[in-house]
Parts: C-alpha cells; sequence; structure tokens
C-alpha cells in the first residue's frame, strides 16, 4: 500500500475535527518557536505536503531517545507517528522482526531515495565486532541509508557527540553519526534523551519547511539550543543574591536556592529544558531540587562528578578542584621561593666573605 | 618646581659595555641613557606609560582573582537569608569582575601598543641566539650554578620570557575565554560573534571556563615569583628595581659602570 495521503487527510481519516486539525498546526507552529501569524504557513503545509517516510537507526544507544520520543505532548506522538510521519523501520515500534524488518529498510531506500528522513539513535562504533545487526557492520549500514537520506537527525547525545561509548576509554572506538557522513544535510539533537517535544518539533519542522531548522555553529537547531540552562533558570535569582544550596538536605534546598554550589551545569549546558520543560511542560531537573548534569553537552561523561563544580585539565577527562590545585601550587612557589631566599642570602654573605679575604 | 636639570654626560664613570649580551646589543641606534643622581649613576628604564601600565594591571589581577574565586567558589551567602528580592551578592561580584575585566582588557592593548611605541626595555626579540644564550646563563644564574650572566640594566630575557608566557598570553587566554563567557546569554549579538570562534580553539563552555580557572592561577604563581625575584634582584644587585616601578629610574651599581669596589 502506497501512502500519499497528505497529512490533513491522515488526520481527518484517524477521527480528529478540521478544528482538532487547525489546533494542532498552532501548538506545532508555537513549539517551532514561529510567531503566531505564521501558524496559517503551517496549516498549508500540513494540507499539501504528504507524510514524511522516516527510518529510525538504532546503534549503541539504551533506548532512552526513543521512550523520550513517545512521550511527546505538543505535537502528540499519535499525530507524529500517525499523521505526519510514516515510520518506515524503527527497531522499537514495528511490529515484524528479523529479515522482514531490513527488507523494509532496504525498500525505503529504493521507494524514496533523497525523500526520506533517517533518525539515529546512539553512537557508532569504530571497531565493527562491536555492533552489527544481521550481518551487516553498523557503520555499513548507516553509511548506506545516509547516502540515500534528505536529511539525518541524530537523536541524543551518542549520536551527537558519542555519549556514554564514547566516554573514557572508549573501548568500542565509539564515534559520533557526523564522523561517518559527509554530504547529507545532518541536524543534532543532543540531550541524554532529548527532550520530547524537541524531538519531534525537529521532524515538524522539517515536514513544514522541507528544509533543516536554522542550526547553530555546531550543528543543533537554534530554536531549541540557543538558550544556556543558566540564563533561562527558575532558580537565577537566587544565584545573583547569592543564596546557595548547600547540601540537599539543608533549608536552602528546601526554599529552592541556587543549586551552583552543589554541582549545577547549568552554566555550560545549551537546552530548553527551563523553557519547555519535560512531560509536557511538568518541571525539569532543576526545578525539581536536582542539578543540572549537563547531559546536552559534548563528553558530559568526562566532565567530572555530577554533584561538584570542577574544572577540566584540557586535553583529558581529568577534572581538578581548581581552586585547591590553585593554592597548592601558590604554596609549594612560596615554599620553594622562601628556602631560594634563604640560598641566595647565605650565597651572598659566602661571596662577600670571600671577597673581603681576597 | 620643574624637571630637574640632569646632567646627561656624568664624567668620567659612564658604563661601556664591553661584553655584548641580548640587551646591550638589541636596538643598538638607542644606547641606554645614564644620567647621575645624588651619588648614584642611575638610568631611566620604565617610561611612566608602563609603569602606569604596571600598576593598573596588578591592582585588576587582584581585584579580578578575587571577584573570580566567588564567582567560581561562593564561599559566602548573602547576609538576608530570605528571598532573592533583598541582596544582589553574586550580582555585584560578577558585576565588579566584568567591570574590572573591561579595564583589564584596554590595558592589556595599552601595553601592546607600547611593544612598538616604547623604548628598548618594553620590548624583546626571541629570535635571536644571543637571547636564548643569556636565558639559559639566567636560569643557571637562579640556580646557584657556575655562570656568565652579564648585567642587565632592564629585565633579563628570562624575566621577559615569563612576562610574555604568563602575563601577556595568560591576558589573551582569560580575556578570550572571558568574553566568550560574557556574552554566552546573547548569543546572537555581534560583539557575541566576534567571540564565536573562541569554543574551536579552547573546547567547548565547560572547557573554556577550564581555561579560566587555570589561567587565573597560573597568574597566582606569576606573582608569587615575580614578586620574589624582583626584591631579590634589588638585594643582590642593589639596583633600585623595586622603586623603579614607581620611578622609573634604575639604580647601576658601582661595579657595572666601571667603578671599583671600596671599603
Amino acid at each position: 500500500m502506497k501512502r500519499h495521503k497528505t497529512v490533513y487527510e491522515a488526520a481527518i481519516d484517524h477521527g480528529f475535527s478540521r478544528r482538532d486539525f487547525l489546533k494542532m498546526c498552532t501548538a506545532l507552529a508555537a513549539t517551532l518557536g514561529l510567531e503566531f501569524t505564521q501558524s496559517d504557513e503551517v496549516v498549508k503545509a500540513m494540507e499539501t505536503k504528504t507524510r514524511v517516510p522516516v527510518v529510525w537507526l538504532q546503534f549503541q544507544d539504551c533506548t532512552g531517545c526513543s521512550e523520550s520520543f513517545i512521550r511527546s505532548s505538543q505535537p502528540k506522538t499519535e499525530s507524529v507517528l500517525l499523521e505526519m510521519i510514516s515510520l518506515e523501520y524503527s527497531e522499537v515500534l514495528s511490529a515484524p522482526s528479523g529479515h522482514q524488518a531490513e527488507a523494509a529498510m532496504k525498500q525505503v531506500l529504493k521507494d524514496y531515495k533523497g525523500k526520506y528522513v533517517l533518525a539515529v539513535e546512539g553512537s557508532i562504533p569504530d571497531d565493527d565486532a562491536f555492533l552489527s545487526v544481521g550481518g551487516i557492520s553498523a557503520k555499513e549500514t548507516f553509511k548506506e541509508m545516509a547516502a540515500g537520506a534528505m536529511a539525518i537527525v541524530a537523536y541524543g547525545s551518542c549520536s551527537s557527540w558519542g555519549g556514554i561509548a564514547a566516554a573514557h576509554p572508549n573501548p568500542t572506538g565509539a564515534k559520533p553519526v557526523t564522523s561517518f557522513v559527509k554530504d547529507t544535510p545532518i541536524i543534532l539533537v543532543p540531550g541524554c534523551p532529548p527532550i520530547a517535544e524537541v524531538m519531534t518539533g525537529v521532524i515538524a519542522h522539517i515536514i513544514t519547511f522541507g528544509k533543516l531548522p536554522e542550526l547553530d555553529q555546531f550543528g543543533r537547531p537554534k530554536a531549541f539550543y540557543r538558550h544556556r540552562i543558566h540564563d533561562k533558570c527558575n532558580r537565577r535569582a537566587y544565584f545573583d543574591a547569592g543564596l546557595f544550596v548547600e547540601s540537599f538536605d539543608d533549608e536552602g534546598a528546601k526554599q529552592g536556592y541556587c543549586l551552583y554550589k552543589v554541582g549545577c551545569k547549568g552554566p555550560t549546558t545549551y537546552n530548553s529544558c527551563a523553557e519547555m520543560r519535560w512531560n509536557g511542560g511538568v518541571s525539569y531537573p532543576i526545578q525539581s531540587g536536582n542539578p543540572c548534569i549537563g547531559c546536552s553537552e559534548k563528553d558530559f561523561w568526562d566532565n567530572g562528578p555530577f554533584f561538584t563544580r570542577r574544572a577540566k585539565i584540557p586535553g583529558t577527562q581529568t577534572t581538578m578542584n581548581p581552586d585547591a590545585v590553585g593554592m597548592a601550587v601558590v604554596g609549594l612557589a612560596t615554599a620553594g621561593v622562601a628556602v631560594h631566599a634563604a640560598g641566595t642570602v647565605v650565597k651572598r654573605k659566602l661571596d662577600d666573605k670571600r671577597g673581603d679575604e681576597e | 618646581m620643574g624637571a630637574p636639570k640632569l646632567p646627561t654626560q656624568p664624567p668620567g664613570t659612564l658604563p661601556k659595555p664591553t661584553v655584548l649580551n641580548s640587551e646591550s646589543s638589541y636596538h643598538p641606534e638607542e644606547p641606554i641613557k645614564y644620567t647621575t643622581m645624588e651619588n648614584d649613576v642611575k638610568a631611566y628604564v620604565w617610561e611612566l606609560p608602563i609603569r602606569i601600565y604596571h600598576w593598573v594591571n596588578a591592582v585588576c589581577i587582584v581585584i579580578l582573582m578575587l571577584t573570580g574565586i566567588y564567582i567560581g567558589k561562593p564561599f559566602a551567602g548573602a547576609g538576608i537569608p530570605e528571598e532573592a528580592y533583598y541582596s544582589n551578592l553574586m550580582g555585584w561580584t560578577r558585576y565588579i569582575h566584568f567591570f574590572t575585566a573591561f579595564v583589564f582588557t584596554a590595558s592589556f592593548i595599552y601595553r601592546m601598543y607600547w611593544c612598538f611605541m616604547g623604548n628598548k626595555f618594553s620590548k624583546f626579540n626571541p629570535l635571536r641566539w644571543v637571547f636564548w644564550k643569556d636565558t639559559w646563563e639566567t636560569i643557571k644564574f637562579y640556580l646557584f650554578l657556575p655562570n656568565k650572566k652579564p648585567h642587565f640594566v632592564g629585565h633579563n630575557p628570562l624575566a621577559y620570557l615569563s612576562y610574555w608566557i604568563f602575563n601577556y598570553l595568560g591576558s589573551l587566554i582569560v580575556i578570550l575565554t572571558g568574553f566568550y563567557m560574557y556574552f554566552e546569554p546573547q548569543k546572537e549579538t555581534v560583539w557575541a560573534k566576534m567571540f564565536a570562534w573562541v569554543p574551536y580553539i579552547f573546547g567547548d563552555s565547560y572547557l573554556s571556563r577550564s581555561w579560566h580557572h587555570w589561567t587565573a592561577w597560573a597568574f597566582m604563581l606569576f606573582i608569587v615569583l615575580h614578586v620574589y625575584l624582583a626584591f631579590r634582584d634589588d638585594y643582590l644587585e642593589r639596583c633600585g628595581s623595586i622603586s623603579s616601578m614607581f620611578t622609573g629610574y634604575k639604580t647601576e651599581p658601582k661595579k657595572a659602570v666601571g667603578e671599583k669596589k671600596h671599603k
């Protein structure tokens, strides 16, 4: 069965009214960061565009990104899955398995070359021995599917940066998908996992406008990754005031003070958690009292402990307390200086004596 | 009262550098001018702009370090542990840090300008072989080893190197990473775009911060060594290196100007 229905037709077929459809489009426009006046464009796109075929590949991952994806509230996951995209291959959600499923993937490459979106979850190992599906290495499958894709969406920190598998010492030689593709446009949606609405929002943007959203210098969509958590944090006022949680059981923690001193990575993390929040806008880690662990940043597993502020030694995965190290170095230098000064005085006295004797 | 009329050609005691070292052979068209003041022979070494830079820079570093440590690890909480409304401790600390950072940056640019416009003591040329030869002799001198370190009127070569590595390169690192972080909340502005390339050299936001922290502590290490060696120089050579950073004049030891040691 060929699917040539537009998104609008698919929605009507699934029992939605036109009013529901328009609501969905307006909400979608808001999620994409568009102005209200632009929601017309979204409606028009949804009325005329057919559903976009999507192939969802999983490599060295934990399926956490898929889990996050199926919890999207706006646009609703079912409306994305049933109306906006046509999910041709997914290891989590598809009914068939084995050769039947692999054949479906090959069929997409044949039928929709240059038209489908390739979603990738998980890093790809350099060493094929660590990941092969159906006897074909992850690298090979990815390269084949990437070459025919309209765009690649790298879901999660693993596919975007390498993630946990690439953390030191990286036994599998895990690499982000960007290391294996050159010509296909690629969009990074980092996070461990990414926010569900961001995941669906990116797909929705591609469907609506037929191209990738505006990306920042690291390849992330600006609409969702332009702000630091710290700058949008609901606890920011406590930071500026100098009111900090010292430990998780103190009065400050009860009062909702800033989590900076218990290791919050908000000041170095770009994501929209503080604006969009999680589970349909209910809360996000900092609001719930846990410091941000910086999961959407590159190499976050190697950025030191979650609940301590540290500085990283460039070129290594070692993190240290810069003030303790600095104080120690300055202390040692001062001690050395004292010894050297004593030596200088002694040497001068000796030299003077020798000079006198001459 | 105007400037004291100083004899520019004191009779007899003018030093003639017999040994060519990295200092005396550098900019030979600009010989060191000696003057006698009271009973000493002095040389004008640090020009006024350099002295101004030195003290502005020193004050900036102290303020930046104190506020910087607080920003990195707030060691004190707000006085009124109530709602955020009542205090702005971190806010003010950051404000002072940023304000001082702009002064620090301005002083750095000012100093770089004087690398071109200043006298021969305000610059150095590491491409000359004799510079490295003298550096090696200076290292031996500091390690109490037998050495042939010549007498320098200005800095010794090792000192020049330490300023370039700790102070100027260090300044560049903290300025670049600092401004990158400063403009992080306004990524779309022209100012932020001027520093958008910084993460390609120093790594992401977290690594830029780390560079900033480590370099700040390198400055502290530098201060310990710099202050100690300045006092040591004054003690050994009796050249007035401490007061020279106020007056600009360094006293030349009698030895250096050819006088015999007297009891």
